[in-house]
């Protein structure tokens, strides 16, 4: 292997791993948090990428590309309360809330992906690239929109942290993820800040979306890929930790770009996948996680 | 089980004979087709209710199942010359025997852990259909499947008048295995399982050979429907493992009500015609799936044991048995 080789292999192992980091974390946020598992988290993507699209392409209203993102940003947050308050809140009470969401979540899924097909159509569409020209990365020229997608993703991650780490509302979530009846009693508003998990997690994902809108071709099922990776990489990473799951994505990241390069683009998920059952005979907790819930 | 001779049999009875009676009176083909599909369909949301609804296993890789039996089938008959009912018989010992390398690690696993895994299994069977398209046709799917015949019978002449009654046949002998492995003493150690784990293995329920049989026999209905879908259709796509699938079928599981095996079937019957009928209005053919998905999260909000217990309370007694 050439350090050519090597070099194009790792960046674009860096840039599938930023958008897995992104993906996959806000989907942990929900699980940590709420103990469920939003399938409709990918749908949320597709949604903001159409957004987006719509406002800022000169097919659409030709705004600036500044209003499409804050359009598709505020329009997938409301979706993710929408999803909150609509078809899970009903169960939170429920012996199966975990089952019935994973449902409820896929039905919101379909919903929002033949919504997309039935509004935007199923021809391919491209947002505008945030920053436009190219970028030489390790050696490797890669458009500026993936660079920016690697610098972006360890600074909102880390934002992330912070905001969970420090904020009143962030010590609200963790406290809440770790015992909603002990939270409730101490006199923490349970209700509030499932929305708010709810609405980040939507950020995070739309905002997924329009960075990977400029760099992927936008279809109505754009997001449902991404989420199959995420859902690998909380699998990897054990569900519960944010940590877990972003140390998850890198290492899933940078080993799809390897595979890909050693065995091709076709054998490289199967090899994933077993290496997944692999894993799971011998930790049936996750790679880094621990034995939660 | 003895068979007694209760109204409830001889209701069942009734139902079996207007099902054998339906080709006399409906000639149109589409009409016919609609039936066909619809008892494929009954046929795949039943023997999920074994996994899911019995069971209690978070399974959502049942419909990889059905398509592991469409494409195993749909293989052996095209590139081998399997005769294709033979080939059938072998899409559903096919779809058991991915279930047991799907057993492996979900026989130990927990929870969303399982909904992850089948899942994710799911998808790693489309990526291997696609990326072996010089075998399985990739994305452009597979044709030209050579079809069913019986003492020279020919299927593809008659106005659906033999498929008919083959799906029809399918139809009743699954759902009768299924309902008395649901009814055995198996299926009460699954439910016991289902209901409580702990309580189960400290009666003596293996718990993870138990969970290995059902996914077996609930995956072998799965590949069998899927076996047929591909002869009687003669094309399959890689669509038969989309999130649309699974959704179009787990609706017909949760319209019917799960832990019933008749739900689904009634489920799928209404469904398919329901959704088929949208799908010929312009504009309506993703819709249904629109529909299909509202379908869901109303049921689960409001009837979340199925449209069974919305009926009288005599009648949702019945179905709930």
């Amino acid at each position: 292997m050439t350090l050519d080789a090597l070099s194009t292999v790792l960046v674009s192992g860096i840039v599938l791993a930023s958008v897995y980091a992104l993906i996959a974390s806000g989907l942990s946020l929900v699980w940590t948090t709420l103990g469920i598992f939003n399938f409709a988290h990918g749908a949320l993507m597709t949604l903001a990428a159409y957004l987006a699209w719509t406002v800022s392409d000169a097919a659409g209203l030709g705004l600036w590309l500044g209003a499409g993102i804050a359009i598709a940003v505020a329009g997938v947050v409301a979706a993710g309360v929408l999803i909150e308050r609509l078809i899970v809140r009903p169960f939170y009470d429920h012996r199966d809330i975990l089952l019935i969401t994973v449902m409820t979540t896929l039905a919101a899924m379909i919903f929002i992906e033949k919504g997309s097909q039935l509004i935007w159509g199923a021809r391919l569409k491209q947002l505008r690239p945030v920053v436009p020209g190219q970028v030489n990365f390790l050696g490797t020229t890669i458009s500026a929109q993936e660079a920016l997608i690697i610098a972006l993703a360890p600074l909102l991650l880390g934002l992330l942290f912070l905001f969970l780490r420090n904020s009143r509302i962030g010590r609200g979530i963790r406290a809440v993820g770790q015992n909603p009846n002990a939270a409730k009693l101490i006199g923490i508003d349970v209700s509030r800040l499932f929305i708010i998990t709810f609405a980040l997690s939507a950020a995070l994902a739309g905002l997924t979306g329009i960075l990977l809108g400029s760099v992927r071709m936008v279809t109505p099922a754009f997001g449902a890929e991404p989420l199959v990776k995420a859902l690998i990489i909380v699998i990897f990473g054990g569900l519960g930790s944010l940590g877990g799951t972003i140390v998850a994505a890198y290492l899933l990241g940078l080993l799809e770009a390897f595979l890909i390069f050693f065995i091709g683009i076709y054998w490289a998920p199967s090899m994933i996948f077993v290496l997944l059952i692999l894993i799971l005979l011998v930790r049936p907790q996750g790679l880094l996680g621990k034995v939660v819930r | 089980m003895p068979v007694k001779l209760d109204a409830r049999s001889l209701g069942l009875a009734a139902l079996v004979v207007v099902g054998l009676l339906v080709p006399f009176v409906v000639q149109d083909t589409y009409v016919r087709h609609l039936f066909i599909m619809a008892f494929i369909y009954a046929v795949v949301a039943s023997s999920w209710d074994l996994s899911l609804g019995y069971a209690g296993i978070f399974n959502f890789g049942h419909v990889a199942f059905f398509g592991i039996g469409v494409y195993a089938t749909g293989l052996t008959a095209k590139l081998l010359g399997l005769d294709p009912w033979l080939a059938m018989m072998f899409g559903g010992v096919a779809a058991s025997a991915a279930a047991v390398l799907v057993a492996l690690p979900v026989v130990r696993l927990q929870g969303v852990y399982v909904v992850l895994v089948t899942f994710a299994f799911s998808q790693l069977v489309l990526q291997v259909v696609i990326s072996q398209s010089a075998v399985t046709g990739g994305t452009q799917g597979l044709i030209r499947v050579p079809t069913i015949e019986l003492f020279g019978y020919n299927f593809l002449r008659d106005f659906k008048f033999g498929y008919y009654y083959v799906a029809f046949g399918m139809m009743v002998v699954a759902v009768a295995c299924l309902r008395w492995l649901a009814r055995s003493d198996f299926g009460l150690s699954i439910m016991a399982m289902r209901d409580n784990e702990d309580y189960a293995a400290s009666r003596g329920i293996p718990i993870a050979l138990q969970r290995l049989k059902v996914l077996v026999f609930s995956a072998f209905f799965a590949g069998l429907a899927g076996g047929f879908f591909v002869v009687y259709l003669r094309v399959a796509s890689p669509e038969v493992f989309s999130f649309s699938t699974t959704s179009l079928i787990l609706s017909m599981v949760l319209v019917g009500g799960t832990s019933t095996i008749y739900g689904p079937v009634i489920a799928a019957l209404v469904l398919t015609f329901v959704s088929e009928g949208l799908a010929n209005f312009e504009g309506l053919a993703e819709g249904r799936f629109i529909l299909v998905a509202v379908a869901m999260i109303v049921v689960l909000v409001f009837l979340p044991k199925g449209l069974a217990s919305a009926l009288p309370k005599r009648w949702g007694q019945r179905a709930a048995e």
